[in-house]
């Protein structure tokens, strides 16, 4: 119709659902210039932040359907779609922040991100999105004991709710936007996320509490539709994934800045920070990995990436 | 940048409405239309069908259906014959007396239930007729009861600032429903001075006064219907429950409320409950179609495109809320105010938060603004209501209302140009 | 035959409802006096609300109680009046057709194919989708009877 549509000109349509300031995004907005700059003008990328087009298991469809190009999500939204990355949701899975590299950029990372194929979605790479821990209104969490009757909003995940549940809290699933409420008028004693989603959802207003355990390493995953990836030339597909390559070690030099600031900023705020033994904590989620005892399958990769 | 999607939905959008098509498929066609302009065709009808259904997908939607049945049961369930009762002993001797018992109803009304349209068909049909008793016209007990009906929209618990709430990405509903106490209030007591001037004028008889033993004994009976008031606004602000579950605890309560005064039964409960879904289908039909729109204009940028040119034509900010209100109430003479909100929140939300207003205040002021739509031709859902209920014509009902739109000008032009009387009572709640 | 689906899809609506508002004070209760909140609620209540919202929307077609703006229509003459009527009706069939069954049945299909399950209930998402192309049915149906039926 316009001019710039009859070019041979390949935009890419992305959308995601967090804020503009936040690294993931600021790493995308590179991600364009850099995919531009490549591919010498032929193909770039247009962004749609703050959830737009949709919730991030919304986007995922729009992807299926075809209406849209790539999108970001956690891994615990893809749980739904590619069920082997439910293993991320397991708690102390890595042994620290190396380790979860290691696997994540190493063959497993791969295998996984190639894993949703089969359900019309590919993924491309993976951004840091840090650990989870526990934040809570009341008192700190030194210890499992700590968590005994406390309702700990979860997302609506079968493992998260596992987790919780053996940690010996109650979990009890709200939708993020409605966690600030919920969360000052006492409807759940606290939640649990990474350092920069405590401080950007304000939620360290209502939460004076944030206990370092740890627990999960959730990955967020950038992927994109088979039916656009199948359309791209293979040049075309070289250009983006250099591009979304060149990405990935510029949001975790991001995050690690922005998780550093989140935590003196919090503080700043009256939150206390607390550092509790871990190992207390990983005795006691042994039974999350019960349920995985019988299904060979999941059991034969979390050794692997137990052992990698 | 390319204004073909522009045109296509603003061209079918309009010509769609003028032939007649339901607001709702307008919507939905119109956005199926812009799709196609970038989208291939099987993607397009299949993301259409999504945002249909995920646009429903909403727990804070829940509180709509909930707050629609409970207002029926208090209609059947004789909460409401009570409310009116106490507020008749309250100022029914003043000058206009029955008139500020309209008002005065409605806001309590308003207090407890989510939606205009049941509070105008109740007050109507039992105040009424002894409006006309008294010797008031037909028309100014219309009117009254028209425009004082759209208080319990912003005096919550109500719908269409939920419907706000999802539409402007989720600013907090306590929030909301705290900040429109006061707008409410006051735009209900502007509409008071105004039916007491009239009156006076038109020399309207006055009531019986009533003796503190009748104000009394119709309080406690109205007792268990104010209550209610506590319970949902208690709960929600206590933490017990969270907005959408107090509207489930007010249909529970209205429920039990019913049964004790022996007027809902097994027998009529079914109706009931038909009625409330029908009435919430049409609502989230609207809502589907909505955020197939909204989703068709984010895709080809449109809110940008129209926030940026309204940028442009001043950036005195006193300036722009002003056109936008105008804008807002151009609207509201044509349009359904749940359509409106929806369309209208993603576009100009970014505008006015760029101006450092708070999505609260922004949030009381569409509403107000829109409120003022309902009661006016040719659209006007809680006009035909109170038209219908008296049993007169719009075209008479007219004369009355222009004095009663004048105080509810006022008001909103308070709200809009000081925060504070939104902003206050949600900030003594840390909210 | 209208009367027999009206009747039908009222009794659903009914039994929807209800159903909704026993879940939310469910979850209430088993959250404050239980305490143990329930996992499952939330996410019944919104599919709840996804086939009353899209399943009422066939109800409320078929008794013709969707808002329009009829200035125009009721300034045009008689025959004319008819006419858009016809041509209002037959662009609902198209949309109802178009989006609703044929989109609506992709929809299911790719959430039926790709195996996609709800988070909490583990139920296919198809099933929530599937309201979609049947109330395009419905919606058709009584359109086509509508038109038949024009004075
Ligand atoms: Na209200
Ligand atoms: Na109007």
């Amino acid at each position: 119709f316009s001019c710039s549509d009859t070019s041979d000109v390949e935009t890419i349509k992305l959308a995601h659902s967090l804020d503009v300031n936040h690294s993931v995004h600021k790493a995308m907005v590179k991600m364009g210039e850099d995919l531009a700059e490549i591919s010498g003008g032929k193909m770039q990328l247009e962004i749609y932040p703050s959830q737009q087009l949709g919730t991030e298991r919304e986007c995922i469809e729009l992807l299926q359907i075809g209406s849209l190009d790539m999108t970001k999500v956690s891994v615990g939204v893809m749980e739904n779609f590619a069920p082997r990355m439910k293993v991320f949701g397991l708690p102390y899975l890595f042994r620290d922040r190396a380790h979860a590299f290691e696997v994540l950029d190493g063959p497993i990372g791969q295998e996984l991100l190639d894993e949703g194929t089969k359900y019309w979605i590919k993924g491309m790479c993976y951004y840091d999105a840090g650990s989870r821990s526990f934040y809570t209104k009341d008192k700190p969490i030194n210890s499992p004991e700590d968590l005994k009757g406390l309702k700990i909003r979860v997302m609506e995940s079968v493992t998260a709710m596992d987790m919780v549940k053996s940690l010996g809290g109650s979990p009890t699933p709200i939708s993020w936007g409605e966690l600030y409420t919920s969360l000052q008028q006492g409807v759940v004693d606290g939640a649990e996320n990474n350092p920069p989603s405590f401080y950007l959802s304000r939620h360290y207003e209502v939460c004076k509490y944030y206990s370092l355990d740890e627990h999960t390493v959730l990955p967020d995953v950038l992927i994109i539709g088979t039916h656009v990836w199948d359309r791209l030339s293979e040049q075309q597909k070289k250009w983006l994934q250099q591009a979304v390559d060149q990405s990935v070690s510029y949001q975790r030099e991001l995050w690690a800045e922005a998780e550093k600031e989140a935590l003196e900023e919090v503080q700043k705020a009256g939150v206390t920070v607390v550092r509790p033994d871990k190992s207390s904590f990983a005795n006691d989620v042994e039974g999350v990995y019960e349920a995985y005892s019988k299904d060979d399958d999941m059991k034969d990769l979390i050794n692997r990436i137990k052992n990698n | 940048m390319d204004y073909i999607p522009i045109l296509v939905l603003v061209l079918s959008f309009v010509g769609l409405l003028s032939i007649g098509t339901p607001v709702a498929w307008s919507i939905s066609i119109s956005s199926v239309l812009t799709m196609l302009v970038s989208i291939p065709a099987l993607p397009a009808f299949t993301t259409v069908s999504q945002r249909m259904g995920t646009g429903l997908d909403s727990f804070a939607l829940l509180a709509i259906p909930f707050f629609i049945l409970s207002g029926q049961l208090m209609n059947k369930g004789g909460i409401a014959h009570r409310l009116i009762a106490f507020a008749k002993t309250l100022v029914g001797s003043l000058p206009g007396g029955l008139a500020l018992i309209n008002v005065i109803g409605a806001m309590l009304m308003g207090a407890i239930a989510g939606s205009a349209m049941a509070s105008a068909s109740a007050m109507g049909s039992i105040l009424g007729p002894e409006m006309e008793k008294e010797g008031y016209s037909k028309e100014f007990g219309a009117a009254v009861n028209i425009t004082s009906a759209t208080t319990g929209l912003i005096i919550p618990p109500s719908n269409v600032l939920i419907v706000y709430s999802l539409a402007s990405g989720g600013v907090s509903i306590a929030a909301l429903f705290l900040a429109g106490y006061i707008p409410g209030i006051i735009t209900g007591l502007f509409l008071m001075l105004v039916a007491m001037f009239w009156a006076k004028k038109k020399k309207y008889k006055l009531g019986k006064r009533s003796s503190l033993k009748d104000v009394f004994k119709t309080f406690i009976d109205a007792v268990p219907s104010l209550f209610l008031l506590i319970i949902v606004i208690g709960g929600i602000v206590t933490g017990i429950f969270t907005a959408t579950e107090a509207s489930a605890i007010a249909v529970l309560y209205t429920l039990i409320l019913g049964f004790a005064y022996k007027e809902i039964s097994f027998k009529t409960l079914p109706q009931i409950l038909l009625d409330s879904a029908s009435t919430t289908a049409v609502v989230m039909l609207l809502i589907g179609a909505s955020m197939s729109m909204s989703w068709v204009m984010s895709f080809e940028n449109i809110p940008q495109s129209i926030s940026a040119s309204l940028l442009a034509i001043s950036d005195n900010p006193i300036i722009i809320l002003l056109i936008i209100n105008l804008i807002l109430l151009f609207v509201g003479i044509f349009m359904d105010m749940t359509p409106a909100v929806l369309i209208f929140t993603p576009i100009f939300l970014p505008v006015v938060e760029g101006l450092g207003m708070d999505p609260i205040q922004f949030g009381i002021i569409m509403v107000l603004n829109l409120c003022i739509g309902l009661c006016t031709p040719p659209v006007g859902s809680v006009l035909f209501v109170g038209v219908g209920v008296a049993e007169t014509t719009i075209q008479k009902v007219m004369k009355p209302l222009l004095p009663l739109f004048l105080a509810m000008v006022v008001a909103l032009f308070l709200v809009t140009y000081f925060p504070q009387l939104t902003l206050w009572l949600p900030s003594v709640f840390n909210l | 035959m209208r009367k027999k689906i009206d009747k039908i899809l009222g009794n659903l609506l009914i039994v929807i409802m209800g159903v909704m508002v026993v879940n939310v004070i469910w979850q209430v209760f088993t959250r404050f006096v239980v305490g143990t909140p329930s996992s499952f609620t939330d996410e019944l209540a919104r599919y709840l609300m996804i086939w009353l919202g899209i399943l009422g929307a066939a109800y409320v077609s078929g008794r013709n109680m969707h808002v329009a703006i009829d200035v125009l229509p009721q300034k045009a003459s008689n025959k004319t009046q008819k006419y858009l009527k016809l041509v209002v009706y037959v662009l609902i069939i198209l949309f109802a057709l178009f989006a609703m069954v044929i989109g609506g049945c992709r929809l299911v299909y790719i959430t039926y194919v790709l195996d996609q399950q709800s988070p909490a209930l583990q139920i296919p998402l198809a099933f929530v989708y599937l309201a979609i192309p049947v109330s395009g049915l419905l919606i058709i149906y009584y359109k086509i009877s509508d038109i038949i039926n024009i004075e």
